[in-house]
């Protein structure tokens, strides 16, 4: 009797387990093409930014004989020395056969107004060679970059491309005596905001998301951890304080051009500090990240098992020493991850930025925090925005670097995090 | 490595507070429009690379802001320049004067032409300013001759005029934000919307009602406003050969492989035609200067006079490559004296 | 509450109707106290007593719930007295407001008087901080601080100032292991953290910890209920030395670890405390017959 009724009750069992093996295997399933679908979309991203941006990373250079006429160059007065004047003579030297003036502009506008710069800089530097004829290695304009690059196609009809048949038989000749080439794009890295593409770079933007960052980091996570702290472990537990975890709470949703608008309230037309500088941006953001860390170090000290806490207090540790000889060593590894995603998301940032005047042309590479200075995404926002095609895959290099830099903050944090957990 | 974040922690706030005090500046601040932010970038750069001054700060903030935050007052906190495409309006000239900025010098730059153009996958559009208006405008003489306004019912180009091609009206746009769009409402669609001789009555009779009809665009989904980004509407006009963008000169003249621009009243916008004024749709450019500021931060007269030199603004000057239509030999002459000698804008000159 | 309490009675009833051969009302002895008082049975005051309570009762939830009631009792010099009770008899919370502990639970209210050598330790005038020091405490789970063992031990004397130097902190870290009899077992890996120790040792651990800060009374809360039985047997061991220098408190489960370790027995039930006695008397003469059935394994 009993025999059948386990028989009978297995049978079900049995028959049952089909339909629960398929439905375990088709959730399975759903979450594999979840993660597909992701990463697909992850890896679409990548491509298409690293295949328009990966030849911002390399420039064009011509080579050119240049004869320092020392009738030009009086090592006196080297500032009022008419360097572009150089650079077209021997240009004209270079292509003899050049004489009407219509194709005298078009070969000048083949090379950089960087080179102009470029040459002053060598001059300065080494007086000794006025006289002689020294051969460098200069910018071209970011059309014959964009030819060598293939974006401005031969077979395209003469008037419709930037560059007309003349010039690039002149590339075409420079190619053949082999004084154009393409080589690392070191101008990127090293310099500032520019309007010519050739000469445009990542550094004044990446200085200024340093020093703001910087301003950020310093005044947000103390005060992020000490407001955290008091709420959590000494604030009575009342209206009052039920009100400002409310409000924090909401901050941290409000969106940040809001807090754009406060800071030029408050920090530019109250304090009257500077505009467009990465102090004031530094105290924009720190306002738009505090909720974030606040919020995260909350739940980090909430995550602090409670015996820790009797254990510290049993054997007399005031309050204080146990948030500060306990409770908090445990909770900083949460913090610093509630830290990072908050100076991640202030990495990102335009719109408060917008207000406080930091979307603005800036050369100069920022020197310091009160210096007219730009970030990373308002660069990019910039570039995107202008017209010369070249600015194209500048864009996408500029997000590269700032993708690097995110995953570079991220790794920092996680390595904080393992350097903090093991000290168990 | 709690006492060294307290160190940094209070020489952040010790350097970051003493300066300001200092109060000064040694750069140019400039704000404004993001039309002429191209061209006063490219002088700024080179007025930083070429002299001992630091590169200008130049803020795309739009023509209206530029003018607000300009005319906020004198001193270091408040720009020098602003950048404008569009002529200053009395009200905020007015609004200047008020807040102690008594003496602005005005400078027209050159001129700017606002282009309609399609991909060079689809035929090239001749149009009319009447065809942009009876295309564009939200509200239309009713097309059964009555003496009233009806929504606009066109829905292909060929409803508009019956030259044009039989497909859907579809026009990529800057939004009511941008300066482009009030100079292309303001050229392109009253200019058309006058050849209608009872919008034209109207203008005497009701201004209101006039300013209205005219300066309203369509919401029906004709017009899409594609945001201030010049770019995404010229690489959204290479992917849709059917749609129509408007957008500054300066991008078509970068993009000449991709896209056409439309004949306007039976004018190409070309540099030349632009530059001679046959192209109905351009409007000029200008930049203010705050005369109290020019002594007080250095370099001022430096950049004026390497903004209206030849070599940046005339025929073949560097700031033609970037795609501004320079102003006729006199006119430049009579900006380069004004800033010269700082001739300050009167209200009676609006 | 009054409803728990007759729920309570009738899962008496319950369990001797479900073929338990021993049916209650034939246990019942009429000598025995009856289940309905609920008045505390027994000899609460002992000679010179080292805390002594009275009407102590707990409220939790800002007054809500009620957890124990009118609770009075005497710990005594050097003795160990032993809280057993049936879950939720409020045995915890008891000891947890001899060193107000409970005063870190929001809405925990304490009424009645407390007091520690003649003094009462809920005055206002009394500091929690050094009031722990004298009172110690080892909690039901083993709970050593995420640091080296050395560092378990020192954290107490060194924020209380007991220890001036590295050698009179090496000196008490040895002597406190050693009273713990934990010494031999961890003398060559002191720099190891604590929480790498086995059950039995982390939980000598926590009672060398306490004793380190040389406290006068040491509350313990179930400290072997997550041991197996032969660390249990060496803790219990521990508890029986320990009792020459200090007072304890032990809160336990195990009524034969209550018979084993402690001289006094109180026992809990629902908030009131039933009955107090030496605990010979409380195993083998119960005088209440609530105790008599919970120490038969009637229920519990």
């Amino acid at each position: 009797m009993s025999k059948r009724d386990t028989s009978r009750t297995m049978n079900i069992v049995r028959k049952g387990m089909g339909r629960r093996y398929r439905a375990e295997k088709r959730f399975k399933r759903i979450g594999l093409v979840a993660i597909i679908f992701s990463l697909s979309c992850l890896a679409t991203l990548f491509i298409s930014i690293i295949g328009n941006g990966h030849t911002a990373f390399l420039q064009t250079v011509v080579k050119m004989d240049i004869y320092l006429d020392p009738a030009e160059f009086d090592p006196e007065s080297l500032n009022r020395a008419d360097y572009q004047g150089t650079i077209k003579k021997a240009l004209r030297t270079m292509f003899p056969q050049v004489t009407s003036r219509g194709d005298k502009k078009k070969l000048y506008a083949m090379i950089s107004t960087g080179a102009t710069f470029q040459l002053m800089d060598v001059i300065k530097q080494t007086p000794d060679l006025i006289g002689t004829t020294i051969s460098l290695w200069v910018p071209a304009d970011d059309d014959v970059d964009m030819f060598m690059k293939g974006y401005i196609r031969r077979d395209v009809e003469e008037t419709d491309r930037r560059l007309n048949d003349l010039q690039i038989s002149w590339i075409d000749a420079l190619a053949h005596d082999g004084r154009i080439k393409k080589r690392f794009n070191t101008t990127f890295f090293t310099s500032g905001d520019s309007r010519e593409p050739e000469l445009a770079g990542i550094w004044g933007a990446t200085c200024g998301s340093f020093y703001t960052l910087l301003i950020t980091l310093l005044l947000s996570f103390p005060v992020g951890v000490a407001a955290a702290v008091y709420l959590e472990e000494f604030a009575p537990k009342n209206r009052f304080t039920d009100l400002i975890e409310v409000n924090i709470n909401n901050l941290a949703a409000v969106p940040s051009i809001v807090f754009g608008l406060l800071g030029l309230a408050v920090f530019l037309n109250l304090f009257g500090l500077p505009r467009s500088s990465p102090l004031v941006g530094g105290l924009v953001l720190t306002l738009m990240t505090l909720p974030t860390i606040i919020i995260a170090s909350r739940a980090a000290l909430k995550s602090v098992p409670p015996s820790v806490r009797e254990a510290a207090l049993s054997v007399g540790a005031s309050k204080t020493q146990m948030v500060s000889h306990h409770v908090l060593p445990l909770a900083l590894p949460g913090m610093l991850t509630g830290t990072i995603i908050g100076m991640a998301q202030a990495l990102g940032e335009t719109a408060p930025l917008l207000m406080i005047g930091m979307v603005a042309f800036i050369v100069d590479i920022p020197g310091g925090l009160q210096d007219p200075s730009t970030v990373l995404p308002v660069q990019i926002f910039l570039w995107a925005d202008s017209p010369e095609r070249a600015f194209l895959e500048k864009t996408s290099a500029a997000i590269m670097v700032l993708l690097a830099f995110l995953v570079t903050m991220n790794a920092v944090a996680v390595f904080l995090r393992k350097k903090f957990e093991r000290r168990w | 490595m709690k006492k060294v974040l307290l160190t940094v922690l209070a020489l952040v706030f010790i350097t970051g507070i003493g300066n300001v005090t200092a109060a000064s500046r040694d750069y140019i601040s400039i704000v404004g429009s993001s039309t002429v932010y191209p061209f006063a970038t490219v002088v700024a750069e080179k007025f930083g690379k070429s002299t001992s001054y630091k590169t200008p700060k130049i803020e795309s903030t739009g023509s209206g802001g530029g003018h607000k935050l300009f005319g906020a007052g004198v001193g270091v906190q408040h720009p020098d320049i602003t950048n404008s495409s569009r002529r200053i309006k009395k009200s905020e000239l007015e609004k200047n004067m008020q807040n102690g900025v008594k003496e602005v010098v005005e400078v027209k730059i050159g001129y700017d032409g606002i282009v309609i153009a399609n991909s060079k996958k689809a035929p090239i559009f001749k149009l009319t300013r009447k065809d942009v208006f009876m295309a564009l405008a939200a509200n239309v003489p009713n097309p059964d001759g009555s003496e009233t306004f009806v929504a606009n019912p066109y829905k292909t180009w060929k409803d508009v005029n019956p030259s044009l091609p039989n497909i859907a009206i579809e026009v990529l746009g800057p939004p009511p934000t941008s300066g482009t769009r009030d100079a292309f409402v303001e050229m392109a669609m009253e200019g058309g919307g006058k050849k209608f001789e009872m919008i034209s009555a109207l203008e005497k009779s009701d201004g209101k009602k006039y300013t209205e009809i005219c300066h309203t665009i369509r919401e029906d989904g004709a017009y899409i406003e594609a945001g201030e980004n010049d770019n995404l509407i010229v690489q959204k006009l290479d992917a849709n050969a059917n749609a129509l963008g408007i957008f500054g000169f300066s991008f078509l003249d970068q993009n000449t492989d991709k896209l056409q621009g439309s004949f306007v009243d039976d004018v190409q916008p070309t540099f030349d035609a632009i530059a001679d004024g046959s192209y109905p749709v351009s409007r000029p450019l200008f930049f203010y200067v705050k005369k109290a500021h020019v002594d007080q931060i250095p370099g001022i007269r430096e950049f004026l006079a390497e903004f209206t030199s030849e070599q940046a603004w005339g025929d073949e000057g560097y700031l033609t490559d970037k795609g501004l239509i320079p102003m006729p030999a006199a006119e430049r002459k009579k900006y380069k004296d004004a800033v010269k000698n700082l001739v300050p804008l009167k209200l009676s000159d609006l | 509450m009054q409803t728990e309490k007759n729920a309570s009675v009738s899962r008496t009833s319950v369990d001797a109707a479900s073929g338990n051969p021993a049916v209650a009302g034939k246990h019942r002895k009429p000598h025995l106290v009856d289940r309905e008082n609920r008045a505390t049975v027994g000899e609460i005051n002992v000679p010179n007593p080292k805390m002594q309570c009275r009407d102590v009762s707990v409220f939790y939830d800002y007054g809500e719930k009620e957890a124990i009631r009118k609770v009075s009792l005497d710990i005594g010099q050097n003795e160990v007295i032993a809280m057993i009770g049936p879950s939720g008899c409020g045995k915890s919370t008891f000891i947890r407001c001899l060193n107000r502990m409970n005063d870190t639970i929001d809405g925990c209210v304490v009424k009645g008087r407390i007091t520690l050598d003649e003094i009462n330790i809920y005055d206002k005038s009394i500091d929690v901080v050094p009031l722990r020091a004298q009172v110690g405490m080892v909690f039901q789970k083993p709970n050593p601080f995420p640091k080296s063992i050395y560092d378990n031990i020192a954290y107490g004397p060194k924020i209380h100032g007991l220890v001036q130097n590295k050698s009179e902190t090496d000196d008490l870290v040895e002597s406190s292991l050693k009273r713990a009899g934990l010494w031999n077992e961890v003398k060559d890996r002191l720099d190891q953290p604590g929480t790498s120790l086995s059950g039995g040792q982390q939980q000598r651990l926590c009672i060398a910890r306490t004793i380190a800060v040389d406290p006068e009374v040491i509350l313990m809360d179930e400290p072997c209920s997550a041991l197996d039985p032969i660390a249990t047997a060496i803790i219990e061991d521990l508890i029986d030395e320990l009792r020459q220098e200090y007072s304890i408190a032990i809160v336990t489960h195990s009524m034969q670890q209550a018979s084993r370790v402690s001289q006094r027995t109180a026992f809990f039930h629902l908030g009131d405390l039933i009955e107090v006695g030496p605990t010979e008397q409380i195993f083998l003469n119960p005088l209440h017959q609530l105790t008599h059935d919970y120490i038969t394994g009637r229920f519990g």
